[in-house]
């Protein structure tokens, strides 16, 4: 169980006012904040950090929901938000321009737990950064890590209003659709290869309750690679192809590909198509996601 | 006729191969399935697999390893080098640089024929820069050149893409490695037919240069004697053999291993007389990837293993057991 640790020790101001005559201190002291990541190690900060790079799209996005758009110093090629846009770019989340990034002089950087080499962690740590390292699998470590975003910048009330807001419409998004029948939907994540979700990423969570039935729920791997034939017999309703990462004639591709073109769903023209960049970041937009995932597989619920 | 019962010995393997081929995959069907996806009376979903996915699929593998293995025995013999394999001059090289440059450009996002076109393309500028380079070395179609030739182009080639892919994001990244790495996943019909007519042509041609390989084999000087026009042989074989290995790339990808180890395998078993050579080694290798493709989709369920990966996994311990045979 990694717990998220907060030290939200009493504030040295307010128990100043309380006690006046004992205390000499007259400026205030924030309290240093502990986190423990999702990697297991135990971030300190002495202060909120207000110098950080977000190597990670959704928690980019997350930051901005929090308000806390001017503590970004750097950002990534795959943001897409204006309002950072004119921040500077590191390059990608897993191969950044190091030496860019510690000219940039941030005290936290948000970075994958699941960056299998480590590598940009161990460098960063040796030139004095402060990381913080985020798992993003599913619905629950999503909101965890906007918690700990949250605490890391010092606005854990607005985190939680967040939180509170997205499971409203996650509850929401799965009430209306309760009644309804469930497509058997093919999410693909890659076309050839075909690459689908497992049951338990925020993808599929999202999936299953915007009410649509995983063909592959029963994968054991969270991105699994699917035989050709074996997609062809599970034949599924309904394909979703999330559009941005794959340009938008890779529709017009499922119609010549071996085996895609078989499909009861192309050839039916049963393919909805989600903006990738909604549908693929486990932040603050989640919600929108599940209901613009629930307006394509259930458009009757859409007007509602 | 002793040759005529060795041919049709591998006649037989390469129908059994196929068969099982058709019969064993990813999903599991019964022989009346089977049967009855080619009748007609099938449910759609096995008519697909059976007649969209699976046989294609058996066909463009058996004809890739043809292509692959005919080339290779003709490239040892014309460069008296048992390291020769198809792709000699350049020819994967060539083509990686023209698929993955098309992945980069995001060209495999239109049609399906895109990307075998660049890789055709990217292996044919090799070849020619290959033949070029020789050329100006001096006398062209001097094996040690040709062969240096092949080297220095292949490192080139592997340097640009090297280079693309530094530039490359996840997908085409993706894309790229998988293509690389060799896969018939693709197979159609189309594709099948694209290999097979240049196949039939050249391994024709090529068999009509059997004896005047025999006698390049031994070396230059004999085959002139001998009475063989070395210059104009070496450049028909060289380029029938190198647009076969252009081809068969263009359609799966660079398949390694085939085209290098089976013309030996026949070699090793039944001695090196070309007209006995090419065809028993274009059959035994159009057999070994039909089971190597096997292999590759049905070895994890999981997941698609890349060809190149099975054929050296299963053919090194076999080549090795040829090796230790002949010495036994």
């Amino acid at each position: 169980m990694r717990a998220v640790f907060c030290c939200l020790a009493v504030c040295f101001a307010l128990t100043a006012t309380g006690c006046g005559r004992e205390r000499t201190v007259a400026v205030p002291v924030a309290p240093p904040i502990v986190l423990v990541d999702d990697h297991g190690d135990t971030v300190r900060l002495p202060k909120p950090a207000t110098r950080v790079i977000s190597l990670i799209p959704s928690a980019t996005e997350t930051l901005i929901a929090l308000g806390a758009i001017d503590r970004i110093v750097g950002r990534t090629r795959y943001d897409i938000d204006s309002a950072v846009l004119s921040k500077p770019s590191v390059g990608t989340g897993l191969t950044p321009n190091l030496e860019t990034m510690v000219a940039l002089r941030p005290d936290l950087v948000i970075l994958w737990s699941s960056d299998k080499r480590g590598d940009v962690q161990a460098q960063l740590t040796r030139a004095g950064v402060r990381t913080l390292a985020v798992s993003l699998q599913d619905t629950t470590d999503a909101f965890r890590a906007l918690a700990l975003l949250g605490d890391a910048i010092g606005e854990r009330a607005k985190a939680t209003t967040l939180i509170a807001s997205l499971q409203r419409t996650f509850a929401a998004t799965r009430a209306s659709v309760a009644a309804e029948k469930k497509p058997r939907v093919f999410y693909v994540v890659f076309n050839n290869p075909p690459m689908t979700t497992g049951p338990n990423t925020f993808i599929a969570q999202i999936l299953a309750l915007a009410g649509g039935e995983n063909i592959f729920a029963d994968s054991p791997a969270n991105w699994p690679t699917i035989p050709m034939e074996e997609l062809v017999k599970r034949d599924p309703d309904v394909i979703v192809l999330p559009v941005g990462e794959m340009p938008d004639s890779s529709v017009n591709r499922l119609h010549v590909m071996p085996g895609w073109r078989d499909l009861r769903a192309v050839r039916a023209g049963h393919i909805v198509r989600i903006d990738a960049n909604l549908a693929s970041r486990p932040g603050p937009n989640m919600g929108r996601a599940a209901v613009a995932l629930r307006d394509l597989l259930h458009p009757a619920q859409a007007s509602k | 006729m002793k040759a005529a019962g060795r041919i049709a010995l591998l006649i037989s393997l390469l129908l059994v191969a196929v068969l099982i081929g058709i019969r064993v995959g990813a999903v599991g069907l019964s022989f009346a399935d089977i049967v009855g996806a080619f009748t007609g009376r099938a449910d759609d979903a096995t008519r697909s697999i059976v007649l969209g996915l699976r046989t294609p699929r058996v066909v463009l593998a058996a004809l890739c390893g043809a292509a692959l293995a005919l080339s290779g025995g003709t490239c040892q013999a014309l460069l008296r080098n048992p390291l020769a394999d198809p792709y000699i001059l350049g020819i994967s090289s060539g083509a990686a640089v023209g698929a993955v440059g098309a992945v980069m450009l995001g060209v495999d996002n239109g049609p399906t024929w895109m990307l075998p076109v660049a890789a055709f393309a990217g292996s044919l500028v090799a070849l020619m820069l290959v033949l070029r380079i020789a050329t100006i070395a001096g006398e062209a179609f001097d094996s040690r050149i040709l062969i240096l030739a092949g080297v220095v182009v292949a490192a080139f080639g592997n340097a640009i893409v090297l280079l693309f892919l530094t530039f490359a994001d996840v997908e085409s990244f993706r894309s790229a490695m998988f293509w690389m790495m060799g896969s018939l996943s693709g197979a159609t019909w189309t594709r099948a037919a694209t290999l097979g007519v240049p196949l039939v042509v050249a391994g024709v041609t090529l068999f009509g240069y059997a004896r005047s390989l025999d006698a390049l084999a031994i070396g230059d000087t004999t085959a002139a004697a001998l009475g063989v026009s070395v210059e104009s042989t070496k450049r028909i074989c060289f380029v029938l053999a190198s647009l076969l290995a252009a081809v068969s790339v263009s359609v799966s990808g660079v398949v390694g291993f085939v085209g290098l180890v089976t013309p030996h395998a026949i070699r090793l078993l039944w001695g090196s007389d070309h007209r006995l050579l090419l065809p028993a080694s274009a059959l035994l290798g159009a057999s070994f990837l039909v089971f190597a493709d096997l292999g590759a989709r049905s070895m994890v369920h999981t997941a698609e293993l890349p060809l190149g990966v099975v054929t050296a996994l299963v053919g090194v311990p076999f080549f090795v057991m040829l090796l230790r045979r002949r010495d036994g």
